[in-house]
């Protein structure tokens, strides 16, 4: 078995330590940083969102599947950044201001840099100011917006009308989910597109950076 | 907030509360009724009766001043989520048919018996005498464990958000060292004052005429709510949530060591609890785990059987041996893949039934499981109908679950969760009156 199957099983199983040593022994025997992560951490974590789609995989699998795969990013991408490589997207992910629910997010995170895109991760609790100037400074193409609440699912028509007001709306493509968001709330607050689910969400990305 | 000229505007509810009584039957005649799966003369209706069926302490004081009530300070008696309580008064308007029996101690450690008056954030309340907040600079409200001020706080209201949610407080983990003693520190025999608590809260809710659920605590394995114990000072053990949700695969040796004891410090103190009150109280909210995302569930059917169901099924073996309680179940999201294993289990009662998610079409599972599940939930959509709909939309979807839900019995009326902040007064009414209508009284 190749380094590079090694660390795709490891990601797979949710296995850190092993694709942590995997993501070495690739660099050391010359596989490509750009390499790991387009050949085997995104096809990776493409085979765990599609398990956590047909129910064979759950929170606590894909927890550990994102686990696994920062720990191969960790050690990659100050080489990827060495090497000048771009990803597919750059995106903004955060909850929106008043919520602190973070599970979700960071399930939607994982699965954003694991297919590929750079993400700048906010937190909880994320005024509108941050979100803006987070996309501003680091010129992001993607913004994602995170609310588990009714009371504050509303903080995302505040942030997508703050884009407006500063000019950026037009910069930036705007995703949102959340255990209360629908396609219809998205439609109505403005937003460009709906992730129901983290794999959903990736998916949703690709196609934003695509358009 | 409702403006202030919400108020009712036909017969104040209490006069149907008056009418339905004089029909003869009882609240607490038509729960028991319901729970055992006979039609009552009417569906009985709950709200505020446990910490999953319970109403905003913004939405009590809308609600007392739609129904005219005294406009005194709401008592939040569970802070967390700041659930207001229901008082007789405001019981007796919306025409409720069950009273709730709490545990001495709320989600952060301090005891619900004494109160003092806080202004939260424009809405005068009492809150516990314990109930010890910081507010930061920037709004966010800070809260401590069994209020101490010296201890690290446990729990933080953001500005724009109308409840709490845990701080995590995780000490490094080391799974040379990890003891199961560390997740147990809050389980332990029952002390006599919580005894005395309970005795005495289900005496006066026996006098009260209305149906009793009562909430002892101590029985909910794996509560993600629980699991950072917000109501300790200083937390051992694993108490991350997702770090939590990871054991359930990668330590579940130490998860079954964890519910083992916990078990038998729960069905011990269950047994101390019966020997004081006896069947005085209709139904049990013993655990409020969720297995349900909006779109999914948690884990599989498979790892719920091998983790959790055995000790689910050793309490409620054990309720069902010695007492009359019924065993209330609550899991958010799409759970009807459990609910096979949940009734197998031996639960009674599953809540909040949220139709919302996948899987959870009313009318199936009626068909499916209305026989051997009391639905205790259900009546209406609080992610979006109830909160963002018009009282027309909450209405045609409060009769519809009704139609569904109410023939044979089984069906306690209650929202999908709790009333939460910001829901329209008008919305809550439209509801009230939907239901009572359904049940033929709303011709008063």
């Amino acid at each position: 078995m190749s380094e590079l199957e090694k660390l795709h099983e490891a990601v797979i199983e949710g296995d850190w330590k092993a694709a942590a040593a995997a993501t070495e022994a690739a660099i050391a025997a010359g596989v490509a940083p750009l390499t790991i992560v387009t050949g085997c951490l995104v096809p990776a974590m493409d085979e765990v969102g599609r398990r956590f789609e047909c129910e064979e995989y759950f929170v606590p699998e894909m927890l550990l599947s994102a686990r696994a795969m920062k720990a191969s990013m960790q050690i990659v991408r100050p080489l990827l950044v060495a090497t000048g490589a771009q990803p597919i997207g750059r995106v903004v992910i955060g909850t929106v201001k008043g919520d602190l629910h973070d599970i979700g997010k960071n399930l939607v995170a994982s699965m954003l840099e694991g297919g590929g895109f750079e993400v700048i991760d906010l937190g909880a609790d994320v005024a509108p100011e941050r979100f803006i100037e987070a996309a501003a400074t680091k010129n992001a193409n993607l913004v994602a917006l995170s609310a588990l609440l009714t009371v504050t699912m509303t903080s995302m028509k505040t942030t997508i009308d703050a884009f407006q007001t500063a000019g950026l709306r037009e910069k930036v493509k705007i995703m949102v989910g959340g255990a209360p968001v629908t396609q219809q709330y998205a439609d109505a607050i403005g937003a460009d597109g709906y992730g129901e689910s983290a794999g959903a969400a990736v998916a949703l990305a690709r196609r934003l950076v695509a358009a | 907030m409702p403006a202030q000229n919400n108020v009712c505007p036909t017969v104040p509810q209490r006069d149907i509360n008056r009418l339905l009584s004089e029909h003869g039957v009882s609240s607490r005649d038509r729960l028991r009724t319901a729970l055992e799966h006979r039609e009552p003369d009417r569906i009985p209706l709950d709200f505020g009766s446990t910490a999953v069926t319970g109403v905003h302490a913004s939405c009590v004081a809308a609600l007392r001043r739609y129904y005219g009530l005294s406009p005194g300070p709401v008592k939040v008696h569970e802070p967390y989520q700041m659930l207001g309580l229901v008082e007789d008064d405001l019981r007796a308007a919306m025409g409720l048919d069950v009273t709730g029996v709490f545990p001495r101690k709320t989600m952060f450690g301090s005891s619900a018996t004494d109160w003092k008056e806080w202004n939260f954030r424009g809405l005068d309340v009492l809150v516990p005498t314990d109930f010890r907040i910081r507010t930061e600079p920037n709004g966010d409200i800070l809260i401590y464990p069994e209020g101490d001020e010296m201890a690290a706080p446990s729990g933080r209201m953001p500005m724009g958000s109308a409840f709490f949610d845990t701080i995590v407080r995780q000490p490094e983990i080391d799974d040379e060292k990890l003891d199961p003693a560390d997740n147990l520190e809050e389980f332990g025999p029952i002390s006599a004052e919580d005894l005395d608590h309970i005795e005495r809260s289900v005496r006066t809710a026996g006098r009260s005429g209305y149906g009793v659920a009562a909430s002892f605590g101590g029985t909910a394995f794996g509560d993600i709510a629980l699991v950072p114990a917000p109501f300790l000072k200083s937390p051992k053990g694993i108490r991350d949530v997702s770090e939590w949700y990871i054991s359930t695969r990668t330590r579940r040796s130490y998860i079954h060591s964890i519910f083992e004891r916990q078990c038998e410090i729960g069905i011990g103190n269950l047994a101390r609890i019966h020997a004081r009150i006896g069947d005085a109280v209709a139904c049990v909210f013993l655990c409020g785990t969720d297995f349900g995302t909006q779109t999914s569930s948690f884990c599989s059917v498979a790892t719920f059987r091998e983790l959790w169901f055995p000790y689910y099924k050793r309490v409620n073996d054990w309720v069902h041996a010695n007492t009359a309680w019924k065993c209330f179940k609550h899991s958010c999201g799409s759970v009807e893949r459990f609910f096979e294993s949940f009734i197998e289990a031996g639960f009674d009662i599953i809540n909040p039934v949220q139709c919302s998610a996948a899987g959870m079409e009313p009318g199936e599972l009626k068909r499916k499981y209305g026989s051997r599940l009391v639905f205790w939930g259900g009546g209406v959509d609080t992610q979006k109908t109830l909160p963002f709909g018009t009282p027309r939309e909450v209405r045609a979807e409060v009769l519809r679950r009704c139609e569904i839900f109410a023939p044979g019995g089984g069906f306690v009326f209650n929202s999908i969760h709790n009333l939460q902040a910001g829901t329209p007064v008008e919305n809550i009414a439209a509801m009230l009156d939907a239901v009572h209508q359904f049940n033929g009284v709303s011709h008063v």
